[in-house]
């Protein structure tokens, strides 16, 4: 760390030379006798001096929170040499809001004393935020020499995007062989009773239906269904978004997403992830709080990346979208690559989910009032009934989300899939 | 926050050249140095200020010069400190900007420049002691030029020290 002269000692410098050149100019020696302090001051710098030590230590109190969640920033500060006076500039990433308190300190500390400054922050974005960077700038009790340090250390914010709750989720067509919470036609081992039937050699007591055997006077035993889990593999378009900053079409699909993933883990489900934008990325089906983790870390990073290049899914692999996987594809509908790949994969069998993201409403709030832009707005919601009765003629269920107007458990909720093999399933 | 001393300092440094010489020129350049100093305060701006610190300079030598009054010097050691202790403040501003300020820089820093003021009393008083001895002893038609080169050498010394590499 080395000291520098700062503006004021330049500063103090020029005015004591126009001061000196004017008690000349005029012959009147107060500006020269005014002068004695400005070089006083300056004469300080004449003295050796030591860089500043001190211990600083940065912490946050959760470095994992969801959107909109706050985070309290502590830095404390302990001088081990005397520092006149210090400038903490404390990490306050770019998107991240102050919630209360200043991320700026000035403060003087002795040898041995300490300082902690602390503020809390709001994080109203996903994202990976860094708040490793910190500047601590030291002076001199006459502010005229400086030493300054950019202390940068690893650590980052994770804010996953927020997770509503939802409970009426799209059911897949079909089942895997693990045990899950979608109840099977199949008998087998489950706790959702079935028929009765009569006692066989093998069947085990405890599925003895006691009081049918008492009733008809031989050993009856009830079989249950089987349950089982399905793989649900979420397919976000990144390849273009509309709307304000936090609030695009794309960050709603990421809610949506993540909502959707939570409530699919929750009830025991592989779930994977496919990007599908400028670059496709992906996540493979997986179940448990551990693949929630490989999500969410995905989803926050989700960013919409430019291409001219069509992106095929031939180059994901077969584990990523397994064959009688429920593919959910959530999207606004803008770019007409993801309808093609959209289509393809219903071609190829798959059942298929879209959950259009409406772009109309998430626009609309961005423009002002003005009986053109309500023409605009209304042209193109009409066009978009039409690109989703395409989808609808495919046999392809869509569901519609007003996403600035309408919680997705509520779009879910009125969201009925005709299944015809849904009663088969297992 | 420091902006009411800086101001309070900038009225000073308009006020002294008044107590001087009551005249137009003294007035208007005083108006343009408060004007300036107003805007440097108010923006926390250097550079206005430091502009405004040469105005009032020029207001304070113009009212000496018109006046003809006999030497002040605890006027000038008032004047010098009010000017440093404007244009430190403003810079201490500039530093707590939207920041949370503890009271111990406040306390440390007035201990400090009170210090610097006894100090620059004390040196005033020795070098005004050290000038009466060598009065005596300096040719009249000389002394323009020792003045000059005496200031030369002052500015010549503290432009090497501002200048030498950093430590």
């Amino acid at each position: 760390m080395t000291g520098r002269v700062t503006p004021l000692g330049l500063a103090l410098l020029s005015a004591a030379a126009w001061a000196l050149s004017l008690g000349v100019l005029f012959a009147r020696p107060e500006p020269l006798i005014a002068t004695i302090p400005l070089a006083l001051v300056l004469l300080t710098l004449a003295l050796p001096r030591r860089a500043p030590e001190y211990a600083l230590t940065c912490a946050l109190s959760a470095d994992r929170v969801f959107e909109d969640e706050g985070v309290t920033v502590t830095i404390t500060l302990t001088a081990t040499s005397p520092l006149a006076v210090v400038i903490l500039r404390g990490p306050l990433a770019r998107d991240v809001e102050l919630a209360s308190g200043k991320h700026r300190a000035v403060t003087s500390l002795g040898p041995g004393e300490t300082a902690r400054v602390s503020y809390d922050v709001r994080c109203p974005v996903r994202g990976v935020h860094d708040f490793g960077h910190i500047v601590v700038h030291v002076r001199d009790r006459f502010g005229i020499r400086a030493w300054e340090r950019h202390h940068a250390e690893p650590r980052v914010l994770r804010v996953y995007p927020r997770v509503a709750p939802v409970r009426s989720l799209p059911r897949p067509l079909r089942t895997q062989a693990s045990v899950g919470d979608y109840v099977s036609k199949a008998l087998g081992e489950g706790i959702e009773p079935g028929e009765i039937r009569q006692f066989a050699p093998g069947d085990a007591i405890r599925q003895v239906n006691w009081r049918a055997s008492l009733r008809l006077g031989s050993l009856y035993v009830t079989q249950h269904h089987r349950e089982h889990n399905a793989d649900v593999v979420l397919m976000l378009d990144t390849l273009a978004q509309v709307g304000a900053a936090h609030a695009t079409t794309l960050d709603w699909s990421v809610r949506a997403a993540a909502s959707l993933a939570t409530a699919y883990l929750a009830r025991k489900d592989r779930v994977g992830l496919i990007n599908c934008g400028g670059t496709i990325d992906w996540v493979r089906p997986g179940s448990g709080r551990v693949q929630y983790e490989r999500l969410a870390d995905t989803l926050l990073r989700a960013t919409v990346v430019f291409t001219y290049v069509q992106k095929s899914l031939a180059f994901v692999p077969p584990r990523v979208l397994p064959p009688h996987a429920l593919v959910i594809a959530i999207t606004p509908l803008l770019d007409p690559r993801f309808t093609r790949t959209a289509l393809d994969l219903a071609a190829r069998g798959f059942d298929l989910v879209v959950v259009a993201v409406s772009p109309v409403d998430v626009t609309r709030a961005t423009l002002p009032a003005s009986a053109l832009n309500d023409l605009a707005c209304r042209l193109w919601a009409l066009d978009r009934v039409t690109q989703l009765d395409e989808f609808r003629r495919h046999g392809i269920p869509v569901l519609e989300w007003n996403a600035a107007s309408e919680p997705l458990e509520a779009a879910l909720a009125g969201f009925h899939r005709r299944r015809a093999r849904l009663a088969t399933a297992g | 926050m420091i902006r009411i001393p800086a101001a309070a300092l900038a009225l000073v440094l308009f006020v002294i050249p008044w107590t001087i010489a009551l005249a137009k020129p003294v007035a208007v350049a005083g108006g343009v140095a408060l004007a300036l100093a107003g805007v440097g305060i108010g923006g926390l701006w250097r550079a206005p200020l430091l502009a405004s610190a040469c105005v009032f300079l020029i207001e304070y030598t113009g009212a000496l010069w018109l006046a003809r009054a006999p030497v002040g010097v605890w006027g000038a050691v008032a004047f010098g400190l009010a000017l440093l202790l404007l244009l430190a403040s403003i810079e201490l501003g500039r530093g707590g900007r939207r920041a949370t300020i503890d009271t111990r820089v406040l306390r440390s820093q007035c201990a400090a420049w009170l210090g610097f003021t006894t100090a620059t009393l004390g040196a005033t008083l020795l070098g005004l002691s050290l000038a009466s001895g060598l009065t005596a002893s300096i040719p009249f038609t000389a002394a323009p030029f020792l003045a000059g080169l005496a200031v030369l050498g002052v500015l010549f010394a503290l432009a090497t020290i501002v200048k030498r590499p950093a430590r």
